[in-house]
C-alpha cells in the first residue's frame, strides 16, 4: 500500500537526486495538507498522516498545517491516538505558540484520568509545553498529583512538571507546599532514585525562581527570616537529607538497574550535588551550619569515587566545580584541583577538555596549585586535539609567573615547534601572549630572551602580525646589553646573509616576518656589527645585495617589505664606506621615485633628497633609535579578565571590585601613555629636520597611532594653560574627600539600563598624573571617558571624567585615585553607592 | 542541573534521524543550527574530544555506528561529562529495545525513539528516569495499550 509511513520512508530514501527528494516529499506535504483539511477522515487515517507529518518535521519541513489535528488527537478517547496527539503536540508545538490554550481542558481532563498513562502522557507534555497561563490553570492538578499519589511513576513527573511549571509562574512559589517534599522523604517505598531526581529539580526550580535568589547571591550574610523567606526556610530543612542520600549513593555498590560502568546512578549524584551547591551559594547562617558536613562528604566523594570511568568522572568533576563555585576552603580546594589534574594525566580528551577548562577558570583562586602541575599541562600542548591545545596554551599563559617563566617559555618554543599551518589562531595567540609576557615580567636573562625570540621568528615569523614584529623590534631595540644586542643580530644576519643550505637554521621563503626583522636590523645596527662582528658572510656587501634581493623579490607586490628595504637602504647607506653599496642603496630608493603606490613614491622622494645631503647630516638625522618606552594595551587583557570574573562567581563583590581593579593596572598606561613623549623628544632633538624621522618611526606606527589619538599629554606646561574650563555642576554631590582631592559625581542620568554621570575632581593641592580606575558590580559594564582636561590639577581646579555604566543592579562604584601631590605618589581607594539604581 | 537543549541524532552523511528541541526557537535559527552543527560535527575527527563550543553554548556529541548524536546544553549548569552518560543512556536503552539497534530502526520507528526520550528527558531537557529499565518497562506497556483499541479493557 502506498500509502504507509512505510513505504513514504523508503521513497523518501530510495530517491536518487535531491529533486527527486524534494519532489516526492513535496508532493507528500500536499497531500496530507489536503487529507487533513476534511473533516469526515476516520481517525486512523488522520494519525497515519500526523506519523508522515513527524517524519516530514524531522526531515526539517513545514508542518505549521497539522499542529490543529494533534490536539483533534488528543481529544480521542483511545489511547493510540492520545499517544500520538500528545507526541505530535511536543514536536509540532512549542511554547510560544496561542493555540497551547486549546490544550487547557484537555490537559485538564487527561492531569486526573484514572489511567495512570494517559496521567503520565499529559504531565510530560505539560511540562514540556508550559505557558503562564497553563502553569497557572494546571498547577492545581500537578498539585493533587503530588498531594495524593503514592506511584513513584506518576510521582517522579509529577515533580519534573511542578518545577517547570514554578519555574514559569514564580507567584506559584507561594502556594506551594513543601509538605509534598517532607511526606514523600518520609515514605521510602516511594521515595526513589527517579523521584528524588524530581525532588532535586523542584528545589532546584524553587531556589532559582526565589525573588531575588540571584540578589541575595550578590550581597552578601543577607539575613533569611520573616515570612518572606518561609519557602526557603523550608527547603533548608531538607539539606541533612540530601546529604545523607548522596552519602549512601556514593558508597552504595551494585544496584543493576542504576550502575553505570560501577558507579551508582551518577546522574542523581551529580543532580544532589547540584541542588546543593544552590543552597550553599546562599550564605546564610541556617545554611551554613551544614557545610562542614558538607565538605566532609565532598572530599569523601572525591577520594572514594572511582575515577576510571566517565560516570566516576563526571561526579568528581561535578565535585570540583561545586568546590570552586563555593570557594570552600583550601584544603578542597587543593583536592579539586588535585582531581583536574588528575584528569589531564589520563588518556580520555573529553577529560582533559573539561579539566583544562576547569583549572583556566580556578588559576586567580588557587594559582601555586595549578601551577604545580603544569608537567601536564605542558603535554597537553601537544594533544592531536586542537581544542586542548588551544585550552593548554591558556592555561600556560595563565599560570606563567616570574619562576616558572623559562621553564614554561620553553615549553611553548617546543609547542610552536611541533605545530603546523591549521595551528595559525594558537601561534598567533601564543606570540601575542609571548610579547605580552616579556613585557610584564623582568627577565633577567637578556640573552637567553633575545634567543627566544629570534627562534619565534625562525619557527612561525610567516604567522606573526605586523603589529607584533614591531613590539619583538621594540624588544631587540631595547636591549640593555649592547653585547646582548650584538649577539642575536649577528646571529640573525649569519643566518639571513649565507647562502648555505646546509645551515642548522633554515628560513622558510614565506617567512617574511624574519626578513622584516632582518632588513630593520640591518638598517638600524648595520654599523654596530660591522664594527665587532665582520666576517666573510657579515660584510657591506651581503648586507647589500640582501636589501637588493628582497627589493627585486617583494619590490612591486609587497608594499610593506619595500617600506621597510627603503628605510633601511637609506640608514644602511649612512653606516658604510663602500661606494658601489652606497650607488646600490641609492638605485633601490631611486627605482621607487615613481612607484603606482603613492606612500611609497612620497617616502622614495624624501628618502632621495636625505639622500642627497652631506654625509655628517645624513647621519644625525639617521641615527639609530631611541629606547622605546611604552606602554601597549592588548586585548588578551580582556579575556585573562574575563577568566578572572568568571571564576569566582559568587566571590564577595569586594573581591570582584578589586579584581577587577587588579586586572584594569595594566592597561591604565593607556591614559598615561609615555609614548608620546618619545614622539615629541625624538623629534625635538632632531628639529632641522623632523619629517624624515617621524617616517622612520613609522615602522612603530602601530603602537605609537594608538597613542595619538587617545593619551593626553601629561604633564607638560602647554596643557595646563588651557585646562581650568571644568566648572562644577549645581548638582554634584560630594562622594569622597580624600588627601589632595576631593571627588564629585554629578549629571546622573539613568535610562534603558545604563547610567551616564560625570566625576569631577577638584584639587585641594595641585595634582598630577592623576588616573582614576574604577570598578562596579559583575553584573554591569563601565565605560570610562578620558580626563578632561588634563591628568594634571592645579590647585582648587577642577578635572572631570565622564563614565556610563550598563547592566542591571544598583549603581555602586569603587574607585581607585593614583595621583603625586607635592612629590608625593598618592593610592586612594573608596567606594560609592549611588541612589540611582539600573 | 541537566539542561539539555536541543538532542539530535544526525547521520554520517548528514541526513537528520530525529530532533527535538527543549527550547523554543524560531524555524529558521533551527535549521541554521543543525546545519552549522551538521558540518562542525562531521569533521571532526576521532581523536578530538566531544565537546564543542557552538556560539552562546556548548555542544557535547557522540558518535555511535552510522549516527551522531548531538546535545546542545546549558554552559555552567549541564555537566559535560555526565550529557555523555546521557547520551550512552538513550542508545543503551534503544538498543535494548530495538535489539541491536541500527540506524534503520530508528529512521522507520522514529516515533518509539521519541517515547524513549520522552520518558527519559522531560521539561527543558532534564532528566527525569535513570533507570533504563523503568523506561523500557513504561514504554512497552503503552505499546501494548495501544495494540487494544478500547481502552477500558486496560484499565479494570
Amino acid at each position: 500500500m502506498g500509502s504507509s509511513l512505510k513505504s513514504f520512508i523508503k521513497d523518501v530514501r530510495a530517491s536518487k537526486t535531491l529533486a527527486e527528494e524534494r519532489s516526492i516529499i513535496q508532493k507528500e506535504s500536499a497531500k496530507i495538507r489536503t487529507k487533513l483539511r476534511d473533516d469526515h477522515l476516520p481517525l486512523e487515517k488522520r494519525r497515519k498522516n500526523i506519523q508522515k507529518l513527524l517524519y516530514l518535521f524531522i526531515l526539517g519541513e513545514k508542518t505549521h498545517f497539522g499542529q490543529v489535528e494533534c490536539i483533534n488527537l488528543i481529544a480521542s478517547d483511545e489511547f493510540v491516538n492520545k499517544r500520538l496527539g500528545y507526541l505530535a503536540a511536543m514536536l509540532l508545538l512549542d511554547e510560544s505558540q496561542d493555540l497551547l490554550t486549546l490544550l487547557t481542558n484537555l490537559l485538564n481532563n487527561d492531569l486526573n484520568h484514572p489511567n495512570k498513562f494517559i496521567v503520565s502522557l499529559a504531565l510530560t507534555t505539560l511540562g514540556f509545553l508550559s505557558t503562564l497561563e497553563l502553569a497557572r490553570d494546571l498547577y492545581p492538578d500537578v498539585e493533587n498529583i503530588l498531594k495524593t499519589c503514592k506511584d513513584p511513576f506518576l510521582l517522579k513527573q509529577a515533580l519534573q512538571c511542578a518545577a517547570k511549571l514554578i519555574a514559569k509562574d514564580v507567584s506559584l512559589l507561594d502556594i506551594f507546599s513543601m509538605e509534598y517534599i517532607s511526606s514523600i522523604f518520609e515514605n521510602h517505598a516511594i521515595c526513589t532514585h527517579s523521584v528524588l531526581l524530581g525532588i532535586s529539580k523542584v528545589l532546584q526550580s524553587i531556589l532559582l525562581a526565589y525573588p531575588g535568589y540571584l540578589d541575595l547571591l550578590r550581597e552578601d550574610g543577607v539575613e533569611l527570616n520573616g515570612e518572606n523567606h518561609q519557602i526557603l526556610n523550608d527547603g533548608i530543612k531538607f539539606i541533612p537529607e540530601l546529604l545523607s542520600r548522596l552519602q549512601s549513593l556514593n558508597v552504595k555498590s551494585s544496584q543493576p538497574d542504576y550502575d553505570v560502568k560501577g558507579i551508582c546512578d551518577p546522574f542523581l549524584q551529580c543532580e544532589i550535588i547540584y541542588t546543593l551547591r544552590l543552597f550553599f551559594l546562599l550564605d546564610v547562617p541556617e545554611i551554613d551550619r551544614f557545610k562542614n558536613k558538607f565538605e566532609d562528604l565532598l572530599s569523601q566523594i572525591a577520594t572514594d569515587t572511582d575515577g576510571s570511568k566517565t560516570s566516576g568522572q563526571a561526579i568528581l568533576y561535578e565535585t570540583a566545580r561545586t568546590i570552586f563555585s563555593l570557594d570552600l576552603e583550601q584544603p578542597l580546594r587543593i583536592l579539586g584541583i588535585n582531581i583536574l589534574a588528575k584528569f589531564l594525566s589520563g588518556r580520555d580528551n573529553n577529560v582533559k577538555y573539561v579539566a583544562l577548562n576547569t583549572l583556566l577558570r580556578v588559576v586567580p583562586q588557587e594559582p601555586t596549585a595549578v601551577q604545580r602541575h603544569r608537567k601536564f599541562i605542558s603535554r597537553c600542548l601537544h594533544d592531536p586535539d586542537i581544542s586542548i591545545r588551544m585550552r593548554a596554551l591558556e592555561l600556560t599563559f595563565a599560570i606563567l609567573d616570574e619562576n616558572s617563566l623559562v621553564e614554561l617559555v620553553n615549553e611553548l618554543v617546543k609547542f610552536l615547534e611541533s605545530a603546523s599551518g591549521d595551528d595559525k589562531d594558537l601561534i598567533i595567540f601564543t606570540v601575542d601572549n609571548l610579547v605580552e609576557t616579556f613585557e610584564k615580567f623582568k627577565v633577567h636573562d637578556e640573552k637567553w630572551k633575545l634567543d627566544i625570540f629570534l627562534k619565534v621568528l625562525e619557527l612561525v615569523g610567516s604567522f606573526i602580525t605586523l603589529e607584533k614584529l614591531g613590539d619583538i623590534l621594540i624588544i631587540i631595540n631595547n636591549t640593555e646589553d649592547l653585547q646582548n644586542k650584538i649577539y642575536v643580530v649577528s646571529k640573525m644576519l649569519k643566518v639571513s646573509l649565507s647562502n648555505d643550505q646546509d645551515s642548522v637554521i633554515q628560513i622558510f621563503d614565506d617567512n617574511l616576518g624574519w626578513k622584516l626583522v632582518t632588513i630593520w636590523c640591518i638598517g638600524e645596527y648595520a654599523d654596530l656589527i660591522l664594527l665587532k662582528n665582520a666576517s666573510e658572510i657579515i660584510n657591506e656587501e651581503s648586507m647589500t645585495k640582501y636589501l637588493l634581493k628582497l627589493d627585486s623579490e617583494y619590490g612591486t607586490y609587497d608594499s610593506k617589505i619595500t617600506q621597510y628595504v627603503l628605510t633601511a637602504s637609506l640608514k644602511l647607506s649612512s653606516k658604510i664606506d663602500n661606494r658601489k653599496c652606497i650607488e646600490d642603496l641609492r638605485q633601490i630608493i631611486l627605482n621607487h621615485t615613481k612607484d603606482p603606490n603613492l606612500m611609497i613614491q612620497v617616502k622614495s622622494v624624501q628618502y632621495e633628497l636625505i639622500f642627497s645631503q652631506p654625509r655628517e647630516i645624513r647621519k644625525s638625522i639617521l641615527a639609530s633609535m631611541p629606547i622605546f618606552e611604552r606602554k601597549v594595551r592588548t586585548p588578551d587583557m580582556d579575556t585573562q579578565s574575563n577568566v578572572h570574573q568568571k571564576s569566582k562567581p559568587v566571590a564577595s563583590n569586594a573581591d570582584l571590585l578589586l579584581d577587577l581593579l587588579g586586572d584594569m593596572d595594566s592597561s591604565s598606561g593607556q591614559q598615561q601613555g609615555k609614548a608620546p613623549e618619545m614622539t615629541l623628544s625624538s623629534e625635538s632633538t632632531k628639529p632641522e629636520n623632523s619629517k624624515p624621522t617621524d617616517l622612520l618611526a613609522d615602522i612603530f606606527s602601530s603602537n605609537v597611532n594608538n597613542f595619538n589619538g587617545k593619551a593626553e599629554p601629561v604633564g607638560t606646561s602647554s596643557s595646563l594653560e588651557f585646562k581650568s574650563t571644568v566648572t562644577l555642576p549645581t548638582n554634584a554631590t560630594k562622594i569622597y574627600d580624600g588627601k589632595a582631592l576631593i571627588v564629585y559625581s554629578g549629571d546622573v542620568t539613568v535610562e534603558n539600563g545604563s547610567a551616564n554621570f560625570e566625576l569631577y575632581f577638584e584639587a585641594k593641592s595641585s595634582v598630577t598624573d592623576l588616573s582614576c580606575q574604577s570598578a562596579v558590580p559583575k553584573s554591569q559594564k563601565l565605560t570610562m571617558g578620558s580626563l578632561y582636561p588634563s591628568a594634571s590639577v592645579g590647585h582648587g581646579q577642577l578635572s572631570k571624567q565622564s563614565m556610563k555604566v550598563s547592566g542591571s543592579g544598583k549603581l555602586k562604584l569603587r574607585v581607585k585615585l593614583k595621583y603625586n601631590s607635592e612629590g608625593i605618589s598618592n593610592d586612594e581607594q573608596f567606594d560609592h553607592k549611588f541612589n540611582e539604581a539600573l | 542541573m541537566t539542561q539539555i537543549k536541543y538532542m539530535l541524532l544526525i547521520s554520517r552523511q548528514g541526513k537528520v534521524r530525529l530532533q527535538k528541541w527543549y527550547v523554543s526557537l524560531p524555524n529558521n535559527e533551527k535549521t541554521k543550527i543543525i546545519r552549522n552543527l551538521t558540518s562542525i560535527v562531521l569533521s571532526r575527527k576521532a581523536k578530538m574530544c566531544n565537546i564543542v563550543e557552538f556560539g552562546d553554548h556548548k555542544v557535547v556529541y557522540k558518535r555511535y555506528a552510522s549516527l551522531y548524536f548531538v546535545c546542545g546544553i546549558t554552559q555552567e549548569v549541564d555537566n559535560e561529562l555526565l550529557t555523555l552518560e546521557v547520551i550512552h543512556r538513550f542508545v543503551e536503552t534503544m538498543d535494548t529495545y530495538f535489539g541491536n539497534v541500527c540506524e534503520l530502526d530508528i529512521i522507520f520507528n522514529f516515533e518509539k525513539a521519541y517515547n524513549i526520550l520522552d520518558d527519559m528527558l522531560m521539561c527543558d531537557g532534564s532528566l527525569a528516569e535513570s533507570s533504563k529499565k523503568e523506561i523500557l518497562n513504561h514504554v512497552k506497556t503503552m505499546d501494548t495499550m495501544e495494540h487494544n483499541d478500547h481502552l477500558d479493557r486496560v484499565l479494570s
